[in-house]
């Protein structure tokens, strides 16, 4: 979830096209510079392009850079025959995501004919109110950053398509949190060379998840889970964990949550009452950038709190073409990429690819959107993205598998990319995937 | 002044005057009692074994974190508790005076130059002093404004104008700093440096120190302006009863002003303490505060002062034990749950409602 700043991810993109061949054709300001993108090659029917991302407050770090993925893919490629706009919604309130706007901010744009698909939502107990939605109104929604399990797979997910359970009406190209707990475990076990670890949640959806898949994974490696707690995403007062964990003296602590759920404030607590040397990991929800943006995890953390961090994010960091990408990013946006911008690119370009492959000729909108749907739900496309070659499984996920690790650097006051892994050509030996 | 008094019989005050240290005392110890037997069971839960030093180490630095947090509550919790023992208001805009208070200190902090620790203590003792006045003083005429504004007018409507006012009221603060200053989390300056105290057996944070010896001593300053003072006495006497206050010469209209301005000063100067202690602020931070200061009040019986510091302090302990014991996702049902296990057997709250004859 959570963006970091790649950097350099993203790249490939712009001319990845290349690569995305099928996608569309090359746009003529392949070279990125800044294109002030049109989105459209005059003419041609008009159609929208849904973002249903959290854009203000404290979750601007997260879904602003997603959305400029977006549109730096229309602005670069076209679609013979349609005109794209964007459809704009903003599933934060307050300031924080908010998964009953998320639903609202969904049907409204199931309810514009001309909405053909959806990029978003970022976070994954948005994306368990949107699903339903989506399913119910056959609007295939893709999402750059959802990484929970329980969103595709199992008998929750079957729960959550309950109005049309065999069309797939939600995909991402983020990987699931059971790959993103290994990488956390990966991180404590064999980068910190920690073998126990104490481990907390935020109380939601992607916390409890991604310490489900951390704490099977660091077992998996030999490793023990010394004590656990669950502080609500509403607390602002760490210090009696801290003092716990203090007492405990672990030599690594997972917490697993979002920065707005006050895992910035913890890691600062922990330096005020003296133990910030115990490193501290965390997935995509605190991958959201450098400590000079602020409300970011390590803007919040502060100097004192930086030391030892590490976070994960679960897309691949090495896209094929990172340079093109970034530098095209940077021509149009003046900022580098976030960690979840190529992600939301790649969404961008699945739903083109599946514009061009079966738009052809179709007038009708409502037609076209569920020709999109069923394409994209079908596994056997694959799509050539800035991601590389992406595709979908049965019940939506991506077929790539990788995490990408990510360590606090105090001369860059950002993350640094450390190395990714593939938990499907590469596992934790002895830890059961889910299917 | 001849305001009327309400003073109870001298022996009744006598006695209610050593009640209170002796029962401090005792929910002190009872209190140490628990957590230390939260941080034993936890360690036989989890199977890592401690030593009883190393346990009563623990306990305390645990009893230090609920008092810091509880002590934040309970200067929140007096406003709340002062406005609605002279009017009968549930002032909801209270917690959000307290946020905009933190935003004060911030911009103050900021404006002048600090970003972290101040280590040169005669210059950490006038931006403090700097801080706290220009924050109390701020939010104190802020709170006599909105009373001007928003809660005279209604002072005669039915009970639930006010009311809805006070919400309306609350949302236009936090829309005001939404918009103007900051939509999301801000970093606000520490200034205190944060080394360890130590006084005996007993060893201490800096900031926590400052933070509940600054908070028992406005309590202190608050309970004898009420008690000692003819202002004090003129607001008790209108909280009593307004009309014959009147008529005994008690000016109402700045009597009331006088409340409002006392309460969010306090208010302004529990937002400063937010910052030094968390480090952070936040347009919608009110909110949660408020909810616990309310509730801190009513469970202290409202109304009464001396009634809302404990119930702050006791809702602070209450949040810190359920996460000793290893159920920190329950701490909010275990604050309401006391709650309203309080109310189903003394409705009017631990200490019940000084102030008269509000059922």
């Amino acid at each position: 979830m959570k963006a970091i700043r790649l950097g350099a991810l993203a790249m490939g993109s712009v001319l990845a096209f290349s690569a995305c061949s099928s996608a569309a054709t090359p746009s003529p300001s392949a070279s990125g510079s800044a294109a002030p993108s049109s989105a459209a090659s005059g003419g041609g029917l008009a159609v929208k392009i849904g973002i249903e991302l959290p854009m203000s407050g404290g979750e601007a770090p997260n879904g602003v850079p997603a959305a400029n993925g977006v549109a730096l893919a229309l602005s670069q490629i076209q679609v013979p025959g349609f005109t794209i706009t964007i459809n704009q919604q903003d599933d934060a309130v307050n300031g924080v995501h908010n998964a009953n706007q998320g639903a609202k901010n969904m049907q409204t744009l199931a309810n514009d004919p001309s909405t053909l698909f959806v990029v978003g939502p970022y976070n994954s107990n948005v994306a368990q109110a949107e699903i339903p939605v989506s399913n119910a109104a056959g609007l295939m929604q893709c999402s750059p950053a959802n990484t929970a399990v329980s969103l595709t797979k199992g008998a929750a997910a079957v729960a959550l398509r309950a109005t049309n359970p065999s069309q797939i009406a939600y995909v991402r190209v983020a990987t699931t949190d059971d790959n993103q707990g290994a990488g956390g475990a990966d991180i404590a076990y064999n980068l910190v060379g920690a073998h126990s670890a104490y481990v907390l949640d935020d109380t939601q959806t992607y916390g409890v998840g991604l310490v489900a898949g951390f704490t099977a994974a660091f077992k998996a490696l030999g490793g023990t889970i010394v004590g656990s707690a669950s502080p609500p995403d509403t607390t602002t007062d760490f210090t009696s964990y801290v003092t716990t964990i203090q007492g405990l003296n672990p030599p690594y602590v997972f917490f697993g949550g979002v920065t707005t759920s006050g895992l910035g404030l913890f890691r600062k607590q922990m330096a005020q009452q003296g133990i910030a040397n115990i490193p501290f990991g965390g997935g995509d929800g605190i991958s959201d950038g450098s400590a000079a943006t602020t409300s970011t995890f390590l803007n919040i953390a502060g100097p004192a709190g930086d030391v030892s961090t590490y976070s994960t994010v679960a897309a691949i960091h090495d896209i094929p073409n990172p340079t093109a990408f970034s530098s095209a990013y940077k021509a149009m946006f003046n900022t580098d990429p976030g960690g979840y911008s190529a992600p939301a690119y790649a969404c961008a370009q699945v739903f083109l690819q599946a514009l061009k492959a079966v738009g052809t000729g179709v007038t009708d909108l409502a037609t076209l959107r569920s020709k999109i749907r069923a394409y994209v739900a079908d596994p056997a496309n694959k799509y050539d993205t800035v991601l590389g070659t992406v595709g979908f499984d049965a019940n939506g996920d991506t077929t790539q598998h990788t995490i990408s690790y990510y360590k606090f650097d105090p001369t860059t006051k950002d993350w640094a990319f450390v190395k990714q892994r593939d938990f499907v050509a590469d596992p934790i030996p002895g830890l059961a995937t889910t299917p | 002044m001849t305001a009327a008094t309400v003073s109870p019989s001298r022996s009744r005050q006598a006695l209610g005057r050593w009640k209170l240290p002796i029962g401090v005392v005792i929910a002190l110890v009872v209190a140490y009692a628990l957590l230390y037997g939260g941080v034993i069971y936890q360690s036989h839960v989890l199977s890592i074994p401690t030593t009883a030093a190393k346990a009563l180490d623990q306990a305390q630095q645990q009893m230090i974190n609920a008092l810091t947090i509880g002590a934040i509550y309970a200067l929140i919790a007096l406003g709340y508790t002062m406005v609605y023992g002279i009017i009968e208001l549930i002032n909801f805009a209270h917690g959000d005076v307290f946020m905009c208070g933190s935003f004060v200190s911030w911009w103050l902090l900021t404006t002048l130059g600090f970003s972290g620790a101040i280590s040169n203590p005669v210059l950490l003792t006038v931006v403090l002093i700097l801080a706290f006045a220009v924050s109390m003083v701020v939010m104190g005429v802020v709170g006599v404004v909105i009373e001007r504004v928003a809660y005279r007018p209604l002072r005669n409507a039915p009970r639930l104008a006010p009311l809805i006012t006070a919400i309306g009221v609350s949302f236009i603060l936090q829309n005001i700093v939404f918009v103007v200053v900051s939509n999301s989390l801000i970093n606000s300056p520490q200034i205190l440096p944060n080394p360890i105290i130590r006084f005996g057996p007993i060893s201490i944070r800096e900031i926590n120190l400052f933070v509940i010896v600054l908070a028992v001593a406005l309590m202190i300053a608050l309970q004898a302006f009420i008690t000692r003072t003819r202002l004090g006495r003129a607001m008790r006497s209108t909280a009593i009863d307004r009309e014959a206050a009147q008529l005994m010469g008690v000016d109402i209209n700045t009597t009331i002003a006088l409340t409002f301005f006392i309460g969010s000063a306090l208010a302004g100067a529990a937002g400063v303490v937010q910052g030094l202690y968390f480090g952070i602020t936040v347009f919608n931070i009110g909110f949660q505060a408020g909810l616990k200061a309310f509730t801190a009040a009513v469970l202290g019986g409202i109304g009464n002062t001396t009634g809302a510091a404990l119930g702050g302090f006791v809702i602070g302990y209450l949040e810190v034990l359920s996460s000793v014991y290893g159920y920190g996702q329950w701490s909010e049902a275990a604050v309401f749950g006391t709650l309203v296990l309080v109310l189903v057997f003394r409705p009017t709250g631990i200490l019940g409602q000084q102030t008269a004859d509000r059922a």
